[in-house]
């Protein structure tokens, strides 16, 4: 019921702000910020529960879920409106709520024109991607994927930058092949199953463990691997990445990084590996290497760009190679390490990208060639950049050290060389995070700017997410204790020996 | 007893914070008091912490305090926790004793830069991961440490950061030891995964019991530990950052690429001996990186322009001592020479910044001169630093440390007699370069004024610069100088050579946690004096030729300097050996270029091709849509007549 | 025959009767309104029967023609199509034409042509009600007289359609001089057995299918006349046209696909039709469609057109679940007409809700702005679209996964991953509209070469009062079918079981 709710409420609180905004368009905001506020006590709610399952015991070993739904929906095709929750769920509603907040706040003052419908598709999208990290029904995954495209699509189109048309479309259409061909492979693995079974379902709690052949195993399971590989993104499907994030408007930007690229990540783990474990295993070789590669890339590139947004894409399609990594190696440190660079990456890269909005609503302009010297202008700004320029680095202290470092050591055991070469996409990475803050915040000023400091709704905001950096760069061990049951679970259905 | 040490390292970040979120709005003087005041709590924290552990040893002469649990998973759980041996005591007084008398004397040395508060909030920020990073108990901890300071490093180093240059010497000092740290995270992988622990006493007892000496497990880790060493404490072949960092503040200078930071490299390859003393192989390569790096810096050193340079070589060619000790396994003599050397080698810093002040931001040593005329005060302590440096009576820090380095070497095996000699080489070139300095700096009058433009101070004449001379500046800049000096004239009885009657007190202390060296210290009374005497002969030496050199150099017209200067051999030399001019062409261009012609993601350009190839074939379908009927039905006949060969033939 | 039989007449009876009377009734009161009244009066009238006869199936009248379930749900389909047709046809003859008996009495007439194709069971009726069907609408297609483009289009459709006729008369000659049978139904039985003659003539009776349903390669036409027929029309054509020729060819080649595993095996004792090369030719046929519908559209400018393009690619699909055979395919096939007709329906109606007098807003600039100026006109389009994109919440979404579950079914991979393909690529055409749709009114005029329409403000309460003047009944035609997409999208199971009611009775 509750796990209902985490999908109901922003689309009931999104519609009533668009119906409402004809009044007054703070009535959209109002809304949309109570229903990510209201999920976030529901989240918090549920994750009380989690732990005092963990602590007592309470929770029967034999299923996974914390809490599920089931209601009837298209019985005549096996389909039910399923949700179901774990630890890994938590945490990526946790984060769903939280940077629902942020974006929200974040565009507050930018979000002038058609401000209902803007909040309207907010929530939509944060609905939709709720319903993603909850859907244990094979079609109501699907279903929820592709809604999340629709709303992503118009906040882009509408709210984004110069060249938002082409960017909206790009990011649709690579979503879509992906999307579509995971329908397929959806379909064909029900159909498997029916032949199996004799019954049709898209239960995913009946679904896992069905035996298959390895052709097909691996022909189904590329089908859900290349939706998630662009979602992710991996290299080389990350193309559409740069452009979307660099037109994106703010909120747009953070929902697209901190949460659109995690169900990517989400879908491996929840799907790709324990649907077919044997597959999987295969296809590891080639993850890892499309991992480190996009995390070198990645690197590069973000190093090549003069587009303070384009140079944080990039960075992200570098620090998802670690999420890529850690899922593919199958060892518990690494697996739990993409979980945990899922979320720190999703709060710091969401805090990079609402600094380098607030930055733009100001100076109109995200070319870092006419930045420079802006320290002495908005010290405040300058700091908080410091400090998630360092959170690209992988700066100890920071979530996203104890992240990429459980991967590696992870990594270590499988590849030597995959580890190696992403410790060189680390050094890489302090090139261009301190090329970015030397090209902005520190040398002589460009261009004459007269421009105000963050403020105190965005101080606040930064200042949040700052400290959840912190907080859990020194204190993890919950989040880690809540995703170890999951981590072991997938684990467990994977053959043994490792990846490469 | 001691649980309450984790105050120690955390006045320093109370500090950091107090100025980093309301800097702005607090008075210098109250910025000051924080900034400077936090750090001499801790100092006083950590000598009461040593107090009591010397007096009341703990049980396996270390105590360690837990605080939290880090991470927390099968075969990986490091803690948040510190520890306490004679080793950390040391290293906790050098940071805070040495950290504050910089502090205190930055008061005023900063005093009319603006970002007075951001400055001393690096520097508290700066003190407390140092403190991490030589308390933590494991690794992972110490890499936390490792890796703020060098945060601090480079933030301090880019102080000023509206020059792009020193923009520039920052990011090259990051990345080029972050290039090191990734070895060291490397070898933090290997101990993890082989050992399924941080904790660096676990790691020394289950080391020991699973690799035998010389296994391919143990050199790869003393290998990847020593290049995260040679990254930080700027030794061959990562040692180009080091000059360039002399971009900062003179009090950074002497804080971080002098007393502290730079000397972590070295604390790392002591805190981890027993994976070195694994590797025999590893050892000997650390003791060559030593002595080749005292002579490639000190001969650098001699012909360098600027004075923060001459005295950055300085500080490599030192650091190679104490690398060289390790290498011969003179562990403690490694610690006792860092600990003398953080207070000669910051003395020289901060008089070089009185100095600097004094003439108007002006670096080049051949635009000053007279100095000691002007301010006697640091000219003289100047000279207790410098003879400490060149290990010259009176002083006896710099002697002392030395000595036993090089006594050590000689007695170290085969190679230990040219590794000795090279040192013996070292401690002449040592002294030429530091009178050279002496002379040109303190010694005849003053010469034309700094051609004015760079620096940063108030555009001055000398006579205001006098007036930031250490004497008129009072005790805020005066007191550290006399106190630096003092410990230059008498650190040295805290281990001084037995034969001349002297107690290792210090030396004794390390050895509760270090080992006592690969070979017994008790020879023969006459070859300590032997060695000593050569010692001593090579250094003196050093000064007339010094003498010599600054002469011939200041008597020259100019065209004939200008010749001299550019001379092949010397601005090889002035170069740091050219390994700059080699790693701009093998690394940094090719990266460049790469980034540069890449800028449109080669990649994109395939999926644009899709999406080309699609309106392509769009284009040519619709060149069917022609609007003719013929056409049309055309079409449909010759689809009749497929359809109907299909069924015919399939 | 017995007189219950007749009860399957009825609706046919009662539509050629209500196109004399909507005839008569324009002789004497020259009022749109009334030929409007009359012909909806009718087609209800006939629905209700079609209610009756459900209780009497299986129904047979002679050799010509039988009724089951799928029929029954055929006749639904093309009545309720036609009503919403001459719904809009109302908003949109206003202002174009006075009276328009004749135009009421053709649709009519047309849809009984339609409805006699898919009861046909004699080769007889099948030409028959192909003919009735063409021929009214080659005079409905060129309405607007005084549009050159109009009587292009219906010349041209008619010489194709006259073309394509001749075909199928000339395959269904051969046929029986193969097989001396006249019964539709032999058709999927055909085998080499029956000698060569026999399979060349079911080739040529496919080309006249092939025409009606705009495939490859008999597609060329589609464009040309969807632009030039009038919107309602056009309408017309894409739905009824079309979904009567799908039921006739499900009813009379389904059966030879049944079973059979698809292209995959072949060899296994497969139903004689499979044997000779059709699936091939099917599958080809259904594989070209998609991608030429699809890679046309991506760089037309004209909403018309683009919608005749996603036609053809629609019909691919539709072939694909054809393919399959089955009942799944079965119930897949008749799910996506619904779906189908629904947005296309709606689709159309925006169009010519939209359409002034003049000229038919078919340029991409006429939406300019649009979601601006009337924004439930641009919603109720934006719901189409995304339907007709097979995005979730819409009707287009389940008929693409019904489709996909068929084409697996019958492990038709190769297909599937084709629909997937063209998914993709369609999504390209259709979010360009919406897209333009959603652009400030600011970009409008700029370099609009058609009739920017008149932005009116949306008085609350009455939707749709944006598009120009559209009279209360279209606008609300249109929510239902908006409403329907959505339904339908959201939440399909009782539908589905009401269609699998259909297509299991009788038959």
């Amino acid at each position: 019921m509750m796990l209902a709710l985490l999908v109901a409420v922003p689309l009931v609180f999104g519609l009533a702000g668009w119906a409402l905004s004809r009044r007054s368009t703070d009535w959209s905001r109002w809304l949309t910020l109570a229903a990510n506020a209201v999920n976030l006590v529901i989240v918090a709610v549920l994750w009380a529960g989690a732990e005092g399952a963990f602590t007592m015991g309470t929770q029967p070993p034999s299923s996974p879920w914390l809490a599920q739904v089931r209601w009837p929906w298209i019985p005549g095709l096996g389909i039910s409106f399923s949700l179901g929750l774990d630890g890994l769920s938590l945490a990526l509603l946790a984060l769903t709520a939280f940077l629902g907040i942020a974006s929200v706040l974040a565009s507050w003052k930018s979000i002038k024109e058609k401000a209902g419908f803007f909040h309207f598709n907010l929530a939509l999208v944060l609905a939709g991607v709720n319903g993603v990290f909850l859907a244990t029904d094979l079609f109501l995954f699907a279903f929820f994927w592709e809604l999340m495209l629709i709303p992503m699509y118009f906040l882009i189109d509408l709210w984004g930058h110069e060249n938002r048309h082409r960017a909206a479309v790009k990011f649709f259409l690579f979503t879509q092949v992906g999307g579509l061909l995971m329908l397929v492979s959806i379909i064909g693995l029900a159909v498997v199953h029916s032949m199996a079974s004799g019954s049709l379902t898209f239960e995913y709690n009946e679904l896992i463990g069905t035996a298959m052949s390895p052709v097909v195993g691996m022909m189904l399971m590329l089908g859900f691997f290349v939706a998630f590989a662009v979602k992710l993104p991996a290299f080389p499907l990350h193309t559409w990445l740069p452009d979307a994030h660099t037109e994106a408007p703010t909120a747009g930007s953070v929902i697209l990084a901190g949460l659109l690229l995690k169900t990517g990540g989400y879908g491996l783990i929840r799907f790709a590996l324990p649907l077919f474990p044997a597959a999987s295993h295969s296809i590891a070789p080639v993850a890892i290497a499309m991992a480190v590669a996009g995390i070198i890339y990645g690197g590069l590139m973000a190093f090549s760009q003069s587009d303070m947004k384009r140079l944080v894409a990039y960075s992200s399609v570098s620090h998802l190679g670690f999420v890529l990594l850690g899922i593919y190696v199958f060892t518990s440190q690494a697996l739990s390490g993409a979980v945990l660079q899922m979320v720190s990456h999703g709060i710091s890269t969401g805090a990079l990208f609402i600094l380098v909005g607030a930055l733009q609503d100001r100076i109109h302009t995200r070319d870092m060639n006419r930045m420079g010297g802006l320290w002495k202008q908005v010290p405040r700004m300058g700091a908080a950049g410091l400090v998630l320029a360092m959170a690209l680095v992988g700066l100890p202290g920071l979530v996203n050290f104890v992240a990429e470092f459980l991967v590696l050591v992870g990594t270590w055991k499988v590849s030597m060389a995959a580890t190696v070469l992403a410790g060189v996409g680390l050094v890489i990475a302090t090139v261009y995070a301190l090329r970015m803050i030397q090209m902005a915040f520190h040398g002589g000023p460009r261009e004459k700017w007269d421009i105000p400091d963050l403020s105190v709704m965005e101080t606040c905001v930064l200042f949040v997410m700052i400290g959840l950096l912190v907080g859990l760069g020194l204190f993890p061990q919950p989040l880690l204790q809540i995703v170890d049951k999951v981590v072991a679970g997938v684990l467990a259905v994977i053959p043994s020996g490792g990846g490469a | 007893m001691l649980s309450w040490i984790w105050c120690i390292p955390a006045l320093p970040f109370a500090g950091f914070l107090v100025l980093a979120v309301f800097g702005g709005r607090l008075s210098r003087t109250l910025t000051a008091v924080i900034g400077a005041g936090s750090v001499g709590l801790s100092f006083l924290a950590a000598a009461a912490a040593s107090a009591l552990f010397v007096s009341y040893p703990p049980a396996g002469s270390s105590f360690t305090l837990l605080l939290w649990q880090w991470v927390n998973m099968s075969g990986f759980s490091p803690a948040i926790s510190f520890t306490l041996d004679s080793l950390s005591v040391v290293m906790i007084l050098v940071v805070t004793g040495v950290g504050f008398l910089i502090h205190l004397y930055s008061t005023r040395f900063m005093l009319d830069e603006e970002g007075y508060s951001r400055f001393f909030a690096y520097m508290n920020l700066f003190v407390g991961s140092m403190l991490i990073l030589v308390m933590a108990e494991n690794l992972l901890l110490l890499y936390l440490g490792w890796e703020g300071v060098g945060l601090c490093s480079y933030l301090l180093i880019g102080f000023w950061y509206t020059d792009p240059e020193n923009g520039r010497s920052a990011r090259k000092a990051f990345i080029v030891t972050r290039i090191g740290d990734v070895s060291l995270s490397v070898a933090l992988f290997i101990i993890a995964t082989t050992l399924g622990t941080l904790d660096v006493r676990e790691i020394a007892q289950k080391a020991t019991a699973m690799w035998p000496v010389g296994s391919t497990l143990a050199v790869a880790t003393a290998a990847l530990l020593l290049g995260g060493a040679v990254g930080k404490s700027a030794q061959l072949p990562l040692q180009t950052w080091l000059p360039d960092a002399m971009a900062g503040p003179s009090p950074v200078s002497a804080l971080i690429h002098a007393a502290t930071m730079v000397t972590a490299g070295v604390y790392l390859i002591a805190r981890t001996h027993v994976l070195f003393q694994l590797a025999p192989a590893v050892l000997l390569a650390v003791a060559i990186i030593g002595a080749a790096g005292i002579l490639i810096a000190g001969l650098s050193a001699t012909t360098q322009r600027n004075i923060k340079r001459i005295l950055a070589y300085s500080t490599m060619s030192q650091l190679g001592y104490m690398f060289l000790a390790l290498g011969v396994g003179a562990w403690s003599g490694a610690i006792f020479h860092l600990v003398t050397h953080a207070f000669f080698k910051s003395l020289l810093f901060l008089g070089a910044g009185v100095v600097i002040l004094a003439m108007n931001h002006e670096h080049d040593v051949f635009a000053m001169g007279g100095m000691a005329r002007k301010s006697p005060f640091t000219f003289w302590t100047f000279l207790i630093g410098a003879f400490a440096l060149a290990a010259i009576p009176p002083t006896t820090a710099g002697l002392s440390s030395k000595d036993q380095i090089l006594s050590q070497a000689w007695q170290s095996g085969s190679a230990g007699k040219v590794f000795w000699a090279l040192g013996i080489a070292g401690a002449f070139v040592t002294s030429v370069y530091i009178f050279r300095l002496v002379f040109i700096v303190f010694g005849g009058k003053p010469r034309a004024a700094a051609p004015a433009g760079h620096g940063h101070g108030a555009p001055s004449g000398a006579g205001v610069a006098a007036g930031k001379d250490g004497m008129q500046a009072g005790a805020v800049m005066g007191l550290p100088l006399f106190l630096l000096a003092v410990l230059c004239l008498v650190g040295g009885f805290l281990s001084f050579p037995q034969f001349l009657g002297g107690k290792p007190i210090l030396v004794g202390f390390l050895q509760t946690t270090l080992p006592q060296g690969s070979v017994a210290v008790e020879s023969s009374v006459q070859t300590e004096w032997m060695l000593s005497i050569v010692a001593e002969a090579a250094s003196l030496l050093g000064i007339p030729v010094a003498w010599l050199i600054v002469r011939r150099r200041l008597r020259m017209p100019a065209t004939a300097a200008a010749s001299v200067d550019n001379a092949a051999h010397v601005r090889f030399l002035q170069s740091g050996w050219g390994f700059d001019w080699l790693y701009d062409r093998v690394l940094v261009k090719p990266f460049m270029l790469l980034a540069k012609v890449n800028a449109r993601d080669v990649v994109d350009r395939f999926f644009d091709g899709v999406g080309g190839l699609n309106m392509l074939l769009s284009r040519g379908l619709r060149w069917t849509q022609n609007g003719r009927v013929r056409w049309y039905a055309a079409g449909a006949a010759a689809g009749a007549v497929l359809i109907v060969a299909a069924v015919v033939l399939l | 025959m017995s007189a219950t039989d007749l009860l399957g007449l009825f609706p046919l009876i009662i539509l050629a009767g209500a196109s004399i009377l909507v005839l008569m009734a324009a002789a004497f009161i020259r009022r749109l309104v009334v030929s409007f009244v009359v012909t909806l009066v009718g087609l209800v009238a006939a629905l209700a029967f079609v209610g009756i006869a459900w209780h009497h199936l299986p129904l047979k009248v002679g050799a010509l023609l039988s009724f089951d379930g799928f029929v029954l749900f055929g006749f639904v389909l093309i009545l309720a199509a036609t009503v919403f047709v001459a719904i809009s046809s109302w908003a949109y003859l206003r202002g174009r034409d006075d009276e328009g008996g004749d135009y009421y009495f053709l649709l009519i007439l047309s849809s009984l042509g339609a409805c006699i194709l898919a009861a046909s069971a004699a080769f007889a009726s099948f030409f028959l009600g192909l003919e009735l069907l063409s021929v009214s609408l080659y005079a409905l297609i060129g309405w607007r007289r005084e549009r050159a483009a109009g009587t292009e289009a219906a010349i041209k459709y008619l010489i194709l359609a006259g073309a394509t006729s001749a075909f199928v008369l000339f395959g269904m000659a051969l046929i029986y001089e193969a097989t001396g049978s006249m019964d539709l139904f032999r058709l999927a039985r055909i085998s080499s057995a029956d000698g060569l003659i026999a399979p060349v003539g079911l080739a040529m009776i496919l080309v006249g299918i092939g025409f009606k349903l705009a495939v490859v390669p008999f597609h060329l036409w589609t464009p040309d006349v969807y632009d030039g027929a009038p919107a309602p029309v056009t309408a017309y054509i894409a739905t009824v046209s079309k979904g009567a020729m799908v039921v006739v060819l499900a009813r009379a080649l389904g059966p030879a696909f049944v079973g059979n595993g698809g292209v995959s095996h072949v060899s296994t004792a497969a139903p004689p039709l499979v044997a000779a090369g059709f699936p091939w030719v099917f599958a080809l046929i259904a594989g070209l469609s998609m991608f030429a519908g699809n890679l046309l559209a991506l760089r037309e400018k004209n909403v018309k057109r683009i919608l005749a393009y996603s036609s053809i690619a629609h019909l691919g699909y539709i072939l694909v679940a054809f393919l399959a055979g089955g009942p799944q395919a079965l119930r897949a096939i008749a799910f996506y007409l619904v779906a189908y007709f629904t947005m296309t329906l709606g689709a159309f109606a925006v169009i010519s809700a939209l359409s002034s007098p003049e000229k038919d807003a078919d340029d991409l600039e006429d939406y300019t702005g649009l979601a601006g100026r009337s924004p439930w006109t641009a919603a109720m389009l934006t719901t189409m679209l995304l339907s007709l994109a097979g995005l979730p919440l819409t009707a287009g979404f389940v008929g693409k996964f019904l489709i996909l579950s068929a084409g697996a079914g019958a492990e038709l991979w190769t297909l599937a991953v084709i629909i997937a393909i063209n998914g993709t690529i369609s999504i390209f055409y259709y979010l360009k509209i919406v897209s333009v749709m959603f652009r400030g009114a600011e970009a409008a005029h700029a370099g609009s070469t058609g009739h920017p329409l008149p932005a009116e403000p949306a008085p609350a309460g009455v939707p749709m009062s944006g598009a120009v003047g559209a009279p209360l009944l279209a606008a609300i035609a249109i929510a239902v079918l908006a409403l329907a997409v959505v339904a339908l999208g959201v939440y399909p199971a009782p539908f589905l079981s009401i269609i699998g009611s259909f297509t299991a009775a009788g038959g």
